[in-house]
């Protein structure tokens, strides 16, 4: 109430002064006239009431007290002189304003992605207490793998830990979009699916038990597909839509929030067969969640799963030789995968950069304090308090904060904006990254608390400085050390980590596939049904289109997760005991196949158009498959067995690094596409001098106008991909160590610049006595570096810590890489002495004469 | 004049109470306040206006009273103070806590 009448006299502002004075003049008048009415002279009349009256405008000041908020006039005047004095250093105050700018910008924009990726991933609101369950067979180091319908049945076995369980497996259909053929993605799924995410439809229902017959097509629409195709449209529940040539009728929308799986636009019930509920190892392609138990933490759900394993295991000698786990993971670890150590590496080099940032634009205040020393002093003197300066002080420097801090926030929204853009296996993760007020408060608490952490320092001791002589100086001269210290420190770790990252990752990149990745555009697309002769129609198509060189079809293609992974066996050829099985990867693939990739045929033929779908089965193995298995004979016209039926292998052909730069895969072994068409979807693979992307989507059009296009990539962004988010890290951590780096010379140039500054006096004394312009350079350059060693070693140890969690935890660096060490702390002291030395030489020019009359 | 009061200010606090109570008997302006008090406290109380303006800021600000402008009986034009309910309500609790600290130091004084 009494707030709120304040502030309504206040908004009337002046006219509220002017009453106040008017009615004070009339009181004043009033008091007049009374005294003329009891005899005065006028003149005496106006100097009594002049005499009693007292002071006006003091009355009026009283009174204005009493609805003003003093304590906050003042904090605007300071605001004001803040502003002024910021205005009147343009310099200092971009320098400041724009380190901090990229501190808190660089912070946001990356807490900003840690919040989607593991704080609240894919920004659903029900997802703290959901599990996932996937497998792990230790004798072929497969961990985390997508289970098999028997895991589903257990983990639904388990109502003690969870109170709802749901296996999803994914789908794909084809979908007549206004006449152009999509490919939609969805998924299949058990009816408690929505229950586990603690999802409510946002129209319609969810599945029901009798959505569970077979002949009942029911679908569930996400938000976005029900806004796209039906245009948000209640009625159309009920509706049907069609996907691959099948009517599915419409029961229900999701919200608009429920985004998982990334990219997914329907779900349909999923049916398991009992035998697949019982089969062990096969069909594993399910993903199984579960929701706990109110009161069931994480960690005693996953003691129960592992009871019951190890009962499992004890009573199955089978898997327990193949070492057979189930492993339970929190959802936000399952959506991040490997995300998540390099972001909080890139939070906490953020962080260090924001600290770094700090302390220098702390070392800058501390060096603009020398001069103001006196109008502090003067202040004091005429009344003005400690609190009062401090509080001004530390105004200042919030206000820079502030600045930064709203210039920082921009910053992150741009780097947001544009993060998500790159190109990533999680990128639709990624898509979803946005700054919410959460993240705008964040970023503004940390420009505030930079502000007083920046301030605080020199506001202190500036305050000292000015109330005693100038030996305090020392003080000063202490923090600054510390300020470069700091800096230095942080720098180099910073820079360290970048170069190991870069170093690692050069590596990689030198590694070559085995094929030709330059100018390869590949697609993939759905077969279509009633269409035999189409494979051969689009091959010819490619190759005739206009700047191809020469085009294939393959199912899959390297750098999408690789070949089908399978056994095989060899004909007339046991497996000696203890031998694990012999396991290979297959791709299906055309003629020109092998010279469209560039990769070389060791010996045999290639496989030709006369090996048609009714012709001998044959197909083609890797070098690596040809001497693992067929040392010291010719593989040549040998019958391996692992798709369809015993195939005659008719040729070698060279080794192909297919999933990652750095793994060898395993035996490869290519099959004539046409012989082998169990699948719904191939690639088309095209080397053309121009862009191919078109080119195909034309191609694939004019040859069938219902088969949809998807994932059309080069190859090089395939294999860019899979370098995954190891590129990012390795670019943002150049550029956070090349600004810390900055930072620190900086700092230290300014700090060793000021001392030469001060001591003008001093230097031109010394040189009169007969010191020589070396001796002086030595001096301040020794001064200078002593600061900087010490952060160097402070860095180094911080650096040694900071690899050793790299080496385990993110990529395979050495664990102590020495030169690396070296040669960046030898840039570093390079970079440093030429900040010390810059102002020193300028120190041993000082003309004697004029140093002695400086000041 | 009448003899100056040695200490014009008044008791602390009290001074509130004394508006509230001149406005009670209707609305006046600023000087007619401080000529009522001085003339009915016989002189004894004269109020400064150093003190008068801000207490009357202070009434508006707590909302114990409302200013408008008006023209006074020698047609000039003067803010007019008016006491609101919530003003009246303040003035019985201020007379009800004076009434206890007058009748506490009347038996402080009567004790001996």
């Amino acid at each position: 109430m009494k707030l709120w009448n304040r502030l309504l006299l206040r908004l009337r502002g002046g006219r509220l002064e002017a009453e106040l004075n008017d009615e004070i003049l009339l009181h004043r008048e009033m008091l007049e006239a009374d005294f003329i009415r009891a005899g005065m002279t006028p003149r005496d009349a106006a100097q009594a009431a002049a005499r009693q009256f007292g002071n006006p405008s003091a009355a009026a000041d009283f009174s204005r007290d009493e609805w003003s908020f003093p304590r906050f006039d003042a904090v605007l005047k300071d605001l004001r002189f803040a502003c002024r004095l910021m205005l009147r250093n343009p310099l200092l105050t971009c320098a400041a304003a724009l380190t901090v700018a990229f501190g808190v910008g660089a912070n946001t924009a990356i807490l900003s992605m840690l919040e989607i990726v593991l704080l609240n991933p894919l920004g659903m609101r029900h997802t703290d207490g959901v599990m996932v369950a996937r497998v792990r067979i230790d004798k072929i180091q497969m961990r985390r793998a997508p289970d098999s319908g028997v895991e589903f049945r257990e983990i639904q076995s388990m109502p003690d830990a969870f109170c709802a369980a749901a296996a999803m497996e994914n789908r794909a259909w084809n979908y007549q979009n206004g006449g152009q053929a999509t490919r939609l993605l969805g998924q299949a799924v058990t009816p408690d699916f929505f229950r586990v995410f603690g999802e409510d439809p946002a129209l319609g229902r969810f599945f029901a038990p009798e959505d569970r017959q077979e002949d009942q097509h029911s679908v569930v629409l996400a938000y976005a597909m029900w806004q796209s195709q039906f245009g948000g449209d209640p009625s159309a529940i009920g509706r049907k839509i069609v996907l691959d040539d099948q009517p599915y009728s419409i029961v229900g929308v999701a919200a608009a929030e429920f985004l998982f799986p990334a990219g997914a636009q329907a779900w349909i019930p999923l049916v398991l067969s009992p035998a697949r509920l019982q089969q062990r190892g096969m069909n594993m392609d399910l993903a199984v969640f579960a929701r706990l138990r109110n009161g069931v933490s994480p960690a005693q759900a996953v003691g129960r799963v592992n009871r019951y394993v190890a009962g499992l295991l004890a009573s199955t000698a089978d898997l327990a030789k193949v070492g057979y786990g189930i492993e339970l993971d929190r959802f936000a670890v399952y959506v991040a995968g490997d995300l998540r150590g390099p972001l909080w590496l890139l939070w906490a080099a953020a962080l260090v950069v924001l600290l770094t940032g700090c302390a220098n634009v702390a070392g800058l205040l501390l060096t603009r304090s020398a001069s103001r020393r006196r109008e502090i002093a003067i202040r004091l003197s005429v009344g003005a308090t400690r609190w009062q300066i401090v509080r001004q002080l530390l105004l200042e420097s919030l206000l820079l904060g502030m600045a930064g801090g709203v210039a920082g926030l921009c910053m992150a929204k741009l780097a947001v904006s544009l993060l998500t853009r790159v190109s990533l296996p999680g990128r639709q993760l990624l898509a979803l990254v946005s700054l919410n007020h959460r993240l705008l408060l964040y970023g503004v608490a940390l420009a505030m608390i930079s502000g007083l952490l920046f301030g605080l320092v020199p506001a202190l001791q500036l305050l000292r400085e000015s109330q005693t002589s100038a030996m305090v100086r020392s003080r000063r001269r202490r923090f600054q050390d510390a300020f470069v210290t700091a800096q230095v420190a942080g720098a180099f770790v910073l820079v360290v980590t970048t170069v190991l990252l870069l170093r690692s990752l050069w590596a990689v990149q030198q590694i070559q596939p085995g094929f030709d990745p330059q100018h390869l555009t590949t697609a993939f697309f759905t077969k279509p049904k009633n269409d035999p002769g189409f494979q051969d129609r689009l091959q010819s198509a490619l190759q005739a289109s206009p700047g191809v060189e020469s085009a294939a079809l393959a199912y899959p293609v390297p750098f999408d997760g690789g070949g089908l992974t399978s056994g095989f066996s060899i004909r007339d050829r046991q497996r000696q005991p203890g031998e694990p099985e012999w396991h290979g990867e297959a791709y299906f693939v055309s003629p020109e196949y092998l010279r469209t990739m560039r990769i070389p045929l060791l010996r045999g033929r290639d496989i030709s158009e006369t090996d048609t779908a009714a012709a001998p089965l044959v197909c083609l193995i890797d070098r690596r498959l040809a001497e693992r298995f067929f040392p010291n004979q010719d593989p040549i016209g040998q019958q391996i067995s692992m798709y369809r039926d015993w195939a005659r292998i008719v040729g070698v052909v060279g080794t192909v690094r297919a999933t990652t730069l750095e793994e060898g895969s395993r035996p490869v072994v290519y099959y004539p596409l046409v012989q082998v068409p169990f699948f719904t979807q191939s690639a088309a693979v095209v080397r053309s001098g121009l862009s191919a992307a078109k080119t195909i989507r034309e191609a694939v059009r004019r040859t069938n106008g219902s088969v949809p296009v998807f994932d059309v990539r080069t190859m090089q962004e395939r294999i860019g991909e899979s370098l995954g988010i190891r590129r990012i890290l390795a670019a943002l951590l150049s550029v956070f160590g090349g600004i810390s780096l900055l930072l620190a010379t900086i700092g230290l140039y300014g700090v060793i610049a000021q001392v030469v500054s001060e001591r003008t006096q001093e230097i031109g004394i010394r040189m009169t006595l007969g010191a020589q312009p070396a001796q002086i350079v030595a001096q301040f350059a020794r001064q200078g570096l002593r600061a900087g060693l010490f952060g160097l070693a402070l860095g180094a140890v911080a650096a040694v810590y900071t690899q050793s969690w790299l080496a385990s935890s993110l990529y395979h660096t050495q664990s102590l890489d020495v030169a690396t060490f070296a040669a960046v702390a030898a840039g570093i002291l390079l970079l440093l002495l030429a900040a010390v030395w810059w102002p020193s030489r300028k120190a041993s020019k000082i003309d004697p004469q004029a140093a002695l009359r400086y000041e | 004049m009448g003899t100056p009061n040695p200490n014009p200010e008044i008791l602390k606090g009290t001074l509130d109470m004394l508006v509230l109570k001149t406005l009670a008997r209707g609305p006046n302006h600023g000087y007619g306040i401080a000529q009522h008090i001085r003339r009915v406290s016989e002189e004894a109380f004269r109020v400064g206006e150093g003190s008068l303006y801000p207490a009357l800021q202070r009434l508006l600000v707590n909302g114990w009273a409302q200013a408008e402008w008006a023209v006074t009986e020698t047609n000039r034009k003067a803010r007019v103070y008016k006491l609101t309910p919530a003003g009246r309500r303040r003035l019985a609790e201020e007379v009800r806590e004076f009434d206890f600290l007058l009748a506490a130091i009347a038996r402080v004084m009567e004790s001996v």
